[in-house]
């Protein structure tokens, strides 16, 4: 899962994105509303948090300029509490709305709801043969019993179940699995997967040669 | 009683007792003037019958064509006098009236007219008619006397010899007419009393309506509607002119009581991200076992944001101190020029970092004040020059007396304000750029600081702008 944060605040943007990593998400950061902008435009983010006052661009022009090309779902950041704020945020197209001073594990909830409810999911349980997948907490059983996972293997799982049926591109997977810190080695995804194989079953994610990975 | 306390009521009250005194009064005197009018009326009827009498024991000597018949001629029908058949003086205890006469008098007319006649000795010498028990001689000192007594008016008179005739009649016919005349009175007073109290109090009811839709809308509003206004129909009313004034101070109380929400608003606002980076770096930090290199980073941020709200919340104090009057300043004599120039020269390394020049040209000027908070009025001013200037750009500083003030004015070449913004900059938490530049922690109290500063000097700040050109704020303080 690949997360946006649009952010001025520089502590703020600091401490959010190492939350979030730690949360397994990959996470892209920009400090000001064009970058965030320019950002939002060229990939397909998971979500994206986004305050409101920003230098250069305020958050209100990113969702309107943002809701032209793309459906991403946007969490918006804002200290103002007032409810015709809140009203013209989720009228712009904000899909929630989270007011500052916040909770780090309600934001996270929010994003989680937020990710599941993009994908038209409404639980957190998402159920395959016998592998069980929990996104709240973020946890992979097989035949009932919890199986390890790393933060990276979780988040491949995670997006292929979401994605269940569908061809999941490696660009796909690149674009969702890391951000633009890490450095991309081609052969980072294959080890992944196969590490996920030897886990949870060999014949739990298949290869679509040319194409990509999916679960059945 | 709650309804005395009615300005209504109590108006009806005073306009019910008014009236009511009013209408007693003119039926007291038209009763009055009827019952005067009465007695006048049977009084004169008495008095003819005196006359009878008088003449009856005192006969005037005839004259021809006047009076009564000679006595000496038999009376033929009714006599068109009290004629007496003898003109010489005569025992006065001998009394006859004559037919004629005693026609006015007895029951036979249904008027009751009586009269007793006492001799010079006090003895009764006749009477007549249905006297009443009461009656005896008395001893009047006037020769006429007229008197009511148990409802019948008599006629006393007294001769210059001693006789005494009273004539009365019962007034009991008249008495009751005037109970007639005194219960109409009554009657007609009250009706036109409950007239009046219907009148007056639909008229006090349509006077104190406006005060109704006043007071209505003033509960609505001191309930916390600010937005009620008194509907205002008539403004030259003297109530009209009542609901102007209070709906202009409801004006000014909404406008003010919305600046005071706004900047509540806005002082939460400005503490909402540092709270918000305090809480995301503690709870992120805590999350797991950390470095001492990651604590002391969250630390350190931890420290920025505390110095921001530091910063703000002197600001905010700074401001409703000398909001509120609070803060005394100091009032000394100094030299103006002195403490600009330290103010420059503390900011030029700041300058030079973003290559922008100070160029100062400043007259000594000495003024009565506080040279620390105008300190912080110039150090502000020259930061937003500094801040909002092109690289390479200059500040200038200019100080000079004018006309009994002293002009301090900082230009820069910077970008300038917007027209849209400039009637604005000096509102508390305004800033140019709607978004915020939280990364110099201005939070945009510093011009509206500086502005409370001048103005708790009594001087006056203000700013032109031309964009792509530069701005020029200037100060002017009365000179000490």
């Amino acid at each position: 899962m690949r997360i946006l944060i649009v952010e001025d605040e520089p502590d703020l943007l600091r401490s959010l994105a190492q939350a979030l990593r730690e949360e397994g998400y990959a996470v892209d950061s920009a400090n000001n509303g064009e970058d965030g902008l320019f950002n939002a435009e060229s990939y397909d983010y998971d979500a994206i948090v986004l305050d409101v006052m920003l230098p250069r661009l305020d958050g209100w022009e990113i969702l309107k300029r943002l809701r032209k090309t793309k459906k991403t779902p946007v969490l918006m950041l804002t200290a103002r509490d007032q409810s015709r704020d809140r009203v013209k945020g989720l009228d712009t197209g904000a899909d929630d709305y989270v007011i500052k001073p916040f909770d780090l594990p309600e934001l996270f909830a929010r994003l989680r709801a937020l990710i599941r409810r993009s994908a038209n999911q409404t639980t957190n349980i998402i159920e395959i043969g016998d592998i069980t997948i929990d996104t709240a907490a973020r946890k992979v059983s097989l035949k009932g019993k919890p199986v390890e996972l790393t933060a990276r293997e979780y988040s491949l799982v995670e997006f292929l179940a979401r994605h269940r049926g569908e061809v999941v591109t490696r660009t796909q997977l690149y674009e969702h699995l890391f951000d633009e810190n890490d450095s991309s080695l081609s052969n980072l995804l294959d080890v992944h997967v196969s590490n996920v194989r030897k886990k949870l079953g060999a014949d739990f994610i298949t290869t679509r040669r040319g194409h990509g990975y999916c679960i059945e | 009683m709650k309804i005395f306390k009615s300005i209504k009521w109590r108006l009806q009250l005073w306009y019910g007792l008014i009236l009511v005194v009013v209408l007693a009064g003119f039926g007291f005197t038209a009763y009055q003037l009827e019952r005067g009018r009465v007695l006048r009326k049977v009084d004169d009827e008495l008095n003819m019958r005196l006359h009878l009498i008088t003449d009856a024991l005192h006969p005037p000597p005839h004259r021809p064509g006047f009076g009564p018949p000679p006595p000496d001629r038999p009376p033929e029908g009714p006599p068109m006098g009290a004629g007496l058949d003898n003109e010489l003086p005569r025992p006065t205890n001998q009394f006859q009236l004559s037919a004629w006469a005693e026609h006015f008098f007895g029951t036979n007319d249904g008027q009751n007219f009586y009269y007793v006649v006492w001799s010079r000795y006090g003895d009764e010498i006749a009477r007549e008619g249905a006297v009443p028990t009461h009656m005896t001689a008395m001893k009047a000192a006037e020769p006429v006397d007229v008197r009511t007594l148990d409802g019948f008016r008599e006629i006393h008179s007294t001769f210059p010899l001693g006789e005494q005739i009273t004539v009365g009649r019962s007034l009991a016919p008249e008495l009751k007419d005037l109970r007639l005349t005194a219960w109409r009175l009554t009657a007609v007073g009250t009706a036109i009393l409950l007239v009046g109290l219907v009148g007056g109090g639909w008229l006090v009811g349509r006077a104190l309506r406006p005060i109704d839709g006043i007071s209505a809308a003033a509960v609505k509003i001191s309930a916390g509607d600010l937005t009620q206004r008194i509907n205002v129909a008539e403004t030259e009313s003297e109530l009209g002119r009542l609901a102007s004034v209070l709906n202009s101070t409801f004006a000014r109380l909404e406008t003010a009581f919305a600046q005071q929400q706004q900047f509540t608003a806005d002082a939460a606002h400005e503490l909402r991200t540092p709270v918000s980076v305090v809480l995301t770096q503690t709870q992120t930090a805590l999350n797991r076992e950390r470095s001492p290199a990651e604590y002391r980073e969250t630390i350190e941020a931890c420290q920025r944001s505390a110095q921001r709200m530091r910063r703000l919340i002197e600001s905010l104090l700074e401001l409703a101190r000398l909001d509120t009057g609070q803060e005394t300043l100091k009032r000394l004599c100094f030299n103006l020029a002195e403490t600009v120039n330290e103010c420059a020269e503390q900011m030029k390394p700041i300058a030079s970092q973003r290559n922008v020049n100070i160029l100062t040209g400043l007259a000594p000027v000495e003024i009565i004040g506080d040279a620390e908070r105008l300190a912080l009025v110039i150090t502000n001013l020259l930061v937003n020059a500094i801040q909002y200037n092109r690289p390479g750009g200059e500040v200038r500083v200019k100080l000079e007396a004018s006309a009994g003030l002293a002009v301090l004015t900082v230009s820069d070449t910077g970008p300038g304000i917007s027209g849209e913004d400039l009637p604005h900059v000096f509102e508390r938490f305004y800033r140019g750029d709607k978004s915020r530049t939280t990364s110099n922690g201005n939070a945009g109290l510093g011009l509206a600081i500086s502005k409370a500063i001048v103005e708790a000097h009594g001087g006056t700040i203000e700013v032109s702008s031309r964009e792509n050109v530069g701005s020029t704020f200037t100060v002017r303080l009365p000179l000490g």
